[in-house]
């Protein structure tokens, strides 16, 4: 186990035992943000790769102001953009003034039936669908803030949006992936 | 409170981020309205899951190549490149 501070300076020394530590510590969690958002393991291997390497390169230069997490998080969600945007010249990521809250549809109580009626397996499938559904400018909010528990706070800084923006963006994640969920769920019963 | 006010405020309420006031509003309201109380189980429902079973991680058998290729960028790349 390391302190932060001691991890930087034994990564600087090239300490393999260091490096160890950062891949268990760290690669799970930037490529379940990448695969997220992009949806392709393969490209979120990539990502993982992009950040870990961006990191060895600035060693020397990282004065700890952020979290390792936070900075890693930071590097790996905009590679993940930047692969989106050479897909789809065409993404935003912005929210139109306008855009109205989600409105809830289904209004049935489905909690018991993921225990109930389906497998892990059959859950998990329909969680996967449910979040490519989500729009990107939600998704890496959500993936952050519900699936690696990072704080609203940090999340603002990853995603460089600001604390109410991501809160806002949280919110509406939220509903539309109950009403997801709500609209799948229901065919089991 | 409305029905519209508990959707708007239904974040801040599941992650306590309500003042005493509100708090003590959106539960009147959630004790009489069933439709509300539902959109706050299964969106609470909806959290529990993606928090439970949304930590895939990367495949057992790309696992060890990305290991071996990041350790050797580790061991050639200089610091301050």
């Amino acid at each position: 186990m390391y302190t932060e501070q001691e991890l930087i300076a034994a990564l600087r020394r090239r300490d393999p035992d260091a490096f160890t530590f950062l891949f268990d510590s760290y690669s799970d969690k930037v490529y379940r943000l990448a695969a997220g958002l992009l949806e392709d393991d393969m490209a979120a291997e990539g990502v993982v790769q992009e950040s870990f390497i961006r990191l060895f390169e600035r060693l020397d230069q990282f004065e700890g102001r952020s979290k390792l997490s936070t900075w890693l998080y930071r590097v790996a969600y905009n590679a993940a953009i930047d692969r989106l945007r050479k897909r789809r010249p065409t993404l935003s990521l912005d929210i139109g003034d306008d855009e109205e809250m989600p409105t809830p549809i289904i209004l049935a109580d489905w909690r018991d039936v993921p225990e109930r009626l389906l497998t892990k397996a059959e859950v998990r499938a329909e969680l996967d669908k449910a979040i490519a559904a989500l729009p990107e400018k939600y998704r890496g909010i959500f993936i952050l803030r519900e699936i690696e528990g990072v704080s609203t706070q940090e999340t603002a800084v990853i995603t460089g949006l600001s604390i109410s923006a991501a809160k806002v963006r949280l919110h509406r994640a939220r509903l539309f992936l109950r009403e997801r969920l709500s609209e799948s769920l229901m065919q089991y019963v | 409170m409305t029905c519209e006010e508990l959707l708007r405020y239904l974040s801040d309420y599941i992650d306590h981020n309500l003042d005493e006031a509100l708090t003590a509003a959106a539960q009147e309201h959630l004790s009489t309205c069933h439709n509300c109380r539902v959109m706050l189980d299964t969106t609470q429902q909806t959290i529990f899951l993606f928090r439970e079973q949304g930590k895939r991680t990367i495949p057992a058998a790309r696992r060890q190549r990305l290991f071996d290729q990041l350790q050797d960028a580790f061991l050639q790349t200089k610091a301050d490149c």
